[in-house]
């Protein structure tokens, strides 16, 4: 089992060194450059040649690759072309913010997901597994945007109870956090609720059609004793990697969400970055979103690996 | 007096400014004298109160956001510059220059030469006095080796003299009548003599720099002794970056901002009937829309195709449709109404089938398609003005092939390369400098190509002429020149849409920009 984490791991990095050439060259295959894009429509071939040379846009790539990664391996991430601040600097805020409220989210939205789809599960066909279901397929059909709205609309504008600007600063004790960032966070909860239950309730009753299962309830158990027991261990590998595969999304897909509530997480910075075509900021966002991809789905797998009863006894 | 009411209506609902006002109030005939105190309400009734934290919610900001002049390019860093800086010109509310830092001006014959001013007794924020050498400083760095955006309007000075602590002569390469309107462009703010660290400002405004988190938000606090007598009334000030208007306007509504820039005409309608906001609109003087072709390209070569292609734009329903009504109609060229050299005797060009077949059919091209390139990135709506612009050509039987291209790199890979394409163009300073820049022949940014020396000539003559009758005959001549022949088919100017709560006072619309020329830190003041 060891030697299966080893090379899942290993096979993780490497993934995360590949992506960093990727990333790279993506940003260098952008049409137009930063000089153009500071300077917008009123640039001069003059004034794009000075700020491009300014920049050392003008020495080729490989070179201002390697450069890139060494020191992004020592944890420095450059300076911002475009307003020359130290970009771990300013990314790290950003970035506690964003994982702050992907937390949030999770800690609702995980428990509750799950929970829900052993209910569902063990309710199979009654009245309370169809209405999860629709209710969590409903929220997931509709655009966040909408669901975004529907809860300013209501929360925020006709009954004050939540603030529409989810702006956190750092200096707001952590209850003012909770509080202003409500809103997102319930938002982010139904948006990723509806994929996990799903998947909690279907691989339950897909083990349910075991023999083992069948042997449990002939030697007597309850239902629920053999889902909790029995059903649940072994269904754990693919609600997992889900969860996985979620917290991600609250890490890297929440863009659309942080706009509407003007959230200063991460996403925000990297579009403005991209905007710009300011290379040090898309690099480095797109290296920690790659690294959170990446490092969630490795945990998510060796997590798998260490509750599942065949891999840890492999035969 | 039932039209009294309804401009009352109008102008308290914020559809009309109060010059608006006025005019039509003066022109039914209904006193003068009455009309400013039933103004008191929303207007400059009371003197300004000071205290209070205000916050402004405003689109126009970006992550990538820096303190430095050289880098401004949107409305949330303009506003911040000038809550902690001060210009070298202001603008009074009719869009005239007015001393600011520069206290008063004097220009020699031939307007070549011109004597500035400093304004005496203003401290910086360390307690530095401004004399002249802080002037001469802050325009240097805008010229030589930099990328400033204003280092092109610059170009003129040929040399700048200090004559004592208190007056500055500049010499032009060429005379400008229109120096100082120059001058009070927002890059040009004044930084104390040999100054460099951008993120801690040093200025003479009214506040200073709290925080600054960009792409998030800044914070001010009200010096109190600023020079300004009744401004900066507000004991600290924040600007939030708020890019979605649905999010700012959600904002406005539950009061956690008093005041928002670039409402969302869709929507306004609705917010005026809101009893806890004011709209105040600016009219006119906004982005200028426009479907550029480039005149030595084939086929638009041809004046009459370019003539065809005017008429053959409905732009009252692409005002209607897209803008729900907020714009105003160009007249194919990009001077607006709220210029002082504003020809107002040239009849506005409206859409009209029948002259644009019979100019396209004189043009001989048979049933030629013509492709438009449009996109995103020229700016939000330009595809939906595109296709509107396709089905009316359509009824003057004119094929009309609509490309919708990437919004990446636009400015790059299209504008000023593809024969037809969408453009827009904001305000320039003055008449001279939009003339200059967008139809000279000596501009990097002439987008239509057209090329008169005629044209050339009278502008550059224009330049000079201190007389303002004649000035304005030969502006009007120019406009005239540029709506009949050029390649540009400008059909809408958008308008400002600002929201505010109802204790805000000091908003009036301005001849120029949004958000009371974006100087709302300083004007405004809580009721």
């Amino acid at each position: 089992m060891l030697k299966t984490i080893v090379i899942r791991v290993a096979l993780g990095l490497l993934t995360l060194w590949a992506v960093s050439i990727l990333i790279f060259g993506a940003t260098e295959i952008l049409p137009g450059d930063v000089a153009s894009a500071v300077l917008g429509q009123g640039a001069t071939p003059e004034t794009l040649a000075v700020f491009r040379h300014e920049l050392g846009l003008d020495r080729p790539s490989y070179v201002r690759y390697l450069e890139w990664f060494f020191n992004a391996l020592h944890g420095d991430l450059g300076i911002a072309m475009t307003n020359k601040r130290v970009i771990v600097e300013t990314i790290a805020p950003r970035l506690t913010n964003t994982l702050f409220l992907a937390g949030y989210a999770a800690l609702i939205a995980v428990p509750t997901s799950v929970v829900l789809g052993i209910v569902a599960a063990i309710n199979e066909g009654k009245f309370i597994d169809r209405f999860v279901n629709i209710i969590s397929l409903m929220t997931i059909s509709v655009p966040e945007f909408f669901i975004a709205y529907v809860l300013i609309l209501y929360l925020a504008v006709q009954f004050e109870v939540f603030p529409s600007l989810s702006t956190v600063f750092p200096e707001m004790d952590f209850s003012e956090k909770i509080y202003t960032a409500a809103l997102p966070a319930f938002t982010l909860t139904m948006l990723v609720m509806a994929h996990m239950l799903r998947m909690t309730r279907t691989s339950v009753l897909s083990i349910m059609s075991q023999p083992y299962i069948e042997m449990a309830f002939l030697k007597g158990l309850t239902r629920s004793q053999v889902i909790v027991r029995h059903a649940l261990p072994n269904a754990a590998a693919p609600i997992i990697s889900v969860i996985a595969l979620n917290l991600a999304y609250l890490i890297v897909g929440v863009v659309v969400i942080e706009v509407v509530f003007v959230y200063p997480g991460i996403g925000q910075f990297m579009v403005d970055g991209v905007a710009k075509r300011d290379l040090p900021v898309v690099q480095a966002c797109g290296l920690i979103f790659a690294g959170a991809f990446v490092g969630l789905n490795t945990v998510a797998d060796v997590l798998a690996i260490m509750v599942n009863p065949r891999l840890r006894h492999p035969r | 007096m039932e039209e009294y009411n309804k401009l009352k209506h109008m102008f308290d609902k914020g559809a009309l400014s109060r010059r608006d006002f006025m005019s039509g109030v003066a022109m039914i005939g209904a006193g003068m004298a009455v009309a400013p105190t039933l103004l008191s309400g929303t207007a400059q009734a009371a003197t300004p109160k000071v205290g209070g934290n205000f916050i402004i919610g405003m689109e126009g900001g970006s992550a990538t956001d820096s303190l430095d002049p050289r880098t401004y390019s949107d409305s949330v860093m303009i506003g911040a510059s000038l809550a902690v800086y001060n210009c070298m010109v202001e603008f009074d509310s009719n869009g005239n220059p007015t001393g600011e830092l520069l206290e008063s001006w004097e220009a020699k014959p031939g307007a070549k030469e011109w004597i500035f001013n400093v304004r005496k007794g203003v401290k910086f924020s360390n307690g530095k006095t401004l004399d002249a050498d802080d002037i001469i400083y802050s325009i240097g760095i805008h010229t030589g080796e930099t990328k400033s955006p204003a280092k092109g309007i610059l170009k003129q000075i040929t040399e700048i003299k200090k004559i004592n602590a208190n007056q500055i002569q500049m010499t032009l390469e060429g005379g400008n009548a229109d120096f100082p309107v120059i001058l009070g462009d927002y890059h040009l703010i004044v930084v104390p003599n040999g100054f460099t660290d951008w993120q801690k400002p040093i200025g003479t405004g009214g506040y200073t720099l709290e925080k600054f988190e960009p792409g998030v938000g800044l914070k001010f606090k009200r010096r109190g002794d600023y020079w300004k007598a009744g401004r900066a009334n507000f004991e600290t000030v924040e600007i939030r970056n708020i890019q979605d208007v649905a999010a700012r306007t959600a904002a406005l509504q539950s009061g956690q901002v008093h005041a928002v820039n670039r409402l969302d005409p869709r929507t306004v309608n609705l917010l005026m009937k809101d009893k806890k906001l004011n709209v105040v609109r600016t009219k006119g003087t906004g982005n200028r829309f426009c479907f550029v072709s480039r005149v030595t390209d084939a086929p638009f070569d041809n004046k009459d195709l370019r003539t065809a292609l005017k008429y053959g734009i409905d732009r009252q329903k692409i005002i209607d449709q897209v803008y729900s009504g907020f714009a105003t109609p160009g007249n194919d060229h990009t001077l607006d109404a709220g210029n002082p050299f504003y020809n107002t005797e040239l009849p506005q060009r409206k859409y009209d089938p029948d002259k644009a077949a019979f100019h396209f059919k004189k043009a001989g091209l048979g049933n030629a398609k013509i492709e438009l390139q449009a996109s995103e990135g020229a700016w939000g709506s330009a595809v939906d003005c595109a296709q509107l612009y396709q089905e009316s050509l359509k009824k003057a039987g004119i094929n009309l092939d609509v490309k919708k291209v990437s919004a990446d790199g636009y400015w790059d890979n299209v504008w000023l390369k593809v024969p037809f394409c969408a453009v827009y163009w904001g305000r320039r300073l003055s008449a001279d400098q939009t003339f200059s820049q967008v139809y000279s022949s000596a501009s990097d940014w002439n987008d239509s190509n057209w090329k008169r020396p005629e044209f050339d000539k009278l502008i550059t003559e224009a330049r000079a002429e201190l007389d303002q009758k004649k000035r304005k005959e030969m502006y009007w001549k120019a406009q005239e020149m540029i709506s009949d022949d050029g390649g540009m088919i400008c059909f809408a100017i958008t308008d400002y849409l600002d929201g505010y709560a109802k204790n805000v006072m000091g908003n009036e619309p301005h001849a120029r920009y949004d958000l009371n020329d974006e100087r709302l830190a300083e004007k405004a003041w809580f009721a």
